[in-house]
């Protein structure tokens, strides 16, 4: 009944205020995905940039069979999973220094490390060219100190390179998230386990660890989904060995116009990485660290 | 010291954090400064001469004049769109609520490749050539859910029963949201707003499939990082630094000023904006 009154109230009804989203997300979101996902089963054109009937699984079945395409996807699997849990692995101590240990600096901390999240994606990747170049300036600073004779070859064109931009992409919101993790877990908790007896160690693994892991899987994952799919870092970073399955999409749509080919492409991504997702939950539930929360 | 345990070296991590975040930002500041053309150390020098050639070039001023058209576009159509979708879903409840809400940020669960990919595919559909309409149109969709999330966060925390209180009073809905809802919310708007347009003005993974020949800020940049090799492009990325960096700390500021203000009128026992 409240409902009832508070629509005679207003001549807007909430539905009617939503209206305009729904529509523009239907119109920019769901129609374009299903669009995407009809192409991936259409047979490419005779002109490039073109697809049509006969229905087919063909663009699939190429994309799997294609052993440049295992080596890609291999590369783009491994670069996602350095990036993903060396940066879930340096956000837990800043986070958990931000919430137990900044006192009066947290929120100057915490602003620092937010406003990199807006320091362009472009210009970190162009930043990491330029530090980790032949003559770049980590280079040229080693050897004016004197630690290298020549300069060191194995930093940039890899993925090596391509893993440190990313990490440094996602750290800033991962510190966010594992620190807004972090919140309702009192420090009494953790004064109890010392006033126990629990050391350093005992305190992370049997306290702290099993708190945060849900929030630290998902900020796995989403770091692993973003770098893995990733396609212009590998294009500046990567050289040649480094380059990722993301890149080879992107190219079929815009250089070598087999639409189909790159919708399958990107559509066996995601369901690779909609796998993930479901293994990293059922791997938490198993453990029964889906539902474990503490609040002071 | 009830806030503080020992740290145990997480402050000397973090401290490297935060030297690992700025140092190549800063890098990049610093040589877009340079008296030559050099990239890397030894630093010979000050100099404006990058700045002069960059504000001096026409497709650098093209570039920046699409990207502001672009971010104001998207952020003054998100604003419009966005405040309506989060007062009508503030006022929702129950099961319509949970699933319009997931309806809303739907557009988040895919990464940026696939977002880009099928709208160039949509738009070649419906024969919508690529233009900066079909970037802004891209843009709305990308920044809707951020702007949603901020919203509703602040939106769910108001006294919706003042609003009531008003109509019982007899104000319309026009007087309820100009009297009563924009200004407990007009902070937000902007923190919200400004982080719309800066997002806005730094996509790149997105913009780079529906835009055509057009050109913005981060293809500029783009389009350089595969050719220049002297400081310019600096130039054109502490630019684009500074103006997402500073819209970030105007938005961050607001947000924690009228967190500050919701407290205080909390404490003296009455909400009086």
């Amino acid at each position: 009944m409240v409902t009832v009154q508070r629509l005679e109230r207003l001549p807007l009804g909430p539905l009617a205020l939503a209206l305009p989203a729904i529509i523009g997300i239907a119109l920019l979101f769901v129609a374009p995905f299903i669009t995407f996902v009809v192409y991936s089963v259409l047979t490419a054109g005779v002109l490039p940039f073109q697809a049509d009937a006969p229905i087919t699984l063909d663009a699939y079945g190429h994309f799997l069979n294609s052993g440049v395409n295992h080596n890609l996807a291999r590369n783009s699997a491994w670069t996602g999973l350095f990036a993903a849990v060396t940066t879930v692995a340096i956000s837990l101590p800043v986070a958990f220094w931000l919430r137990y240990a900044a006192g009066s600096h947290r929120n100057l901390v915490l602003l620092l490390i937010t406003a990199t999240i807006f320091a362009s994606y472009l210009v970190r990747i162009y930043a990491w060219r330029s530090m980790l170049g032949q003559n770049g300036v980590l280079n040229s600073a080693l050897i004016s100190v004197g630690v290298i004779d020549a300069p060191l070859q194995f930093l940039l064109f890899n993925r090596f390179a391509v893993t440190i931009a990313l990490i440094h992409i996602f750290l800033p919101y991962v510190v966010l998230l594992l620190y807004a993790a972090l919140g309702p877990v009192s420090i009494n908790l953790l004064e109890a386990a010392q006033d126990l007896g629990a050391g350093v160690t005992r305190r992370w693994t049997h306290v702290l660890l099993p708190l945060v892991a849900a929030p630290a899987a998902t900020a796995f994952i989403f770091v692993f989904i973003l770098s893995a799919s990733d396609y212009v870092t590998p294009q500046f970073l990567g050289g040649t060995k480094g380059i990722m399955l993301g890149v080879r999409i992107q190219e079929s749509f815009l250089k070598t116009g087999d639409w189909p080919a790159g919708a399958a492409g990107a559509l066996t991504m995601l369901v690779a990485f909609l796998l993930l997702y479901l293994i990293v939950s059922f791997a938490l539930r198993l453990l029964g660290l889906r539902s474990v929360r503490f609040v002071s | 010291m009830t806030d503080r345990i020992r740290s145990h070296g997480t402050g000397a991590i973090t401290v490297g954090v935060l030297v690992f975040l700025y140092a190549p930002l800063m890098i990049v500041v610093l040589f877009s400064f340079h008296s030559t053309g050099g990239l890397s150390f030894p630093f010979q020098g000050f100099s404006l001469r990058w700045y002069e050639a960059v504000l001096g070039n026409t497709e650098f001023r093209r570039a920046l004049a699409n990207s502001t058209i672009v971010a104001f576009s998207t952020s003054l159509a998100t604003l419009v769109i966005g405040m309506l979708a989060s007062l009508g879903i503030a006022k929702m409840h129950g099961r319509l609520r949970s699933v319009i809400g997931a309806f809303f940020f739907v557009p988040l669960t895919l990464p940026g490749l696939f977002i880009g990919l099928s709208l160039l595919v949509w738009f070649s559909r419906i024969e919508l050539p690529p233009s900066l309409t079909t970037v802004t149109f891209a843009h709305v969709i990308y920044v809707f859910p951020y702007f949603i999330l901020i919203l509703l966060a602040v939106l769910d925390r108001l006294d919706l029963t003042l609003e009531e209180t008003a109509a019982d009073l007899g104000a319309n809905a026009w007087q309820v949201f100009w009297k009563v809802t924009f200004p407990q919310v007009w902070p937000i708007m902007i923190a919200a707003s400004c982080l719309t347009f800066a997002l806005s003005f730094d996509e790149f993974i997105i913009t780079f499939f529906v835009i055509g020949s057009e050109s913005t800020l981060p293809m500029y940049i783009w389009s350089q990082l595969r050719r220049t090799v002297n400081p310019t492009i600096n130039v054109i990325s502490t630019l684009l630094l500074a103006t997402t960096m500073l819209l970030w700390v105007v938005a961050f500021v607001a947000v924690l000023r009228s967190e500050r203000r919701r407290r205080y009128s909390i404490s003296k026992g009455a909400f009086t904006p």
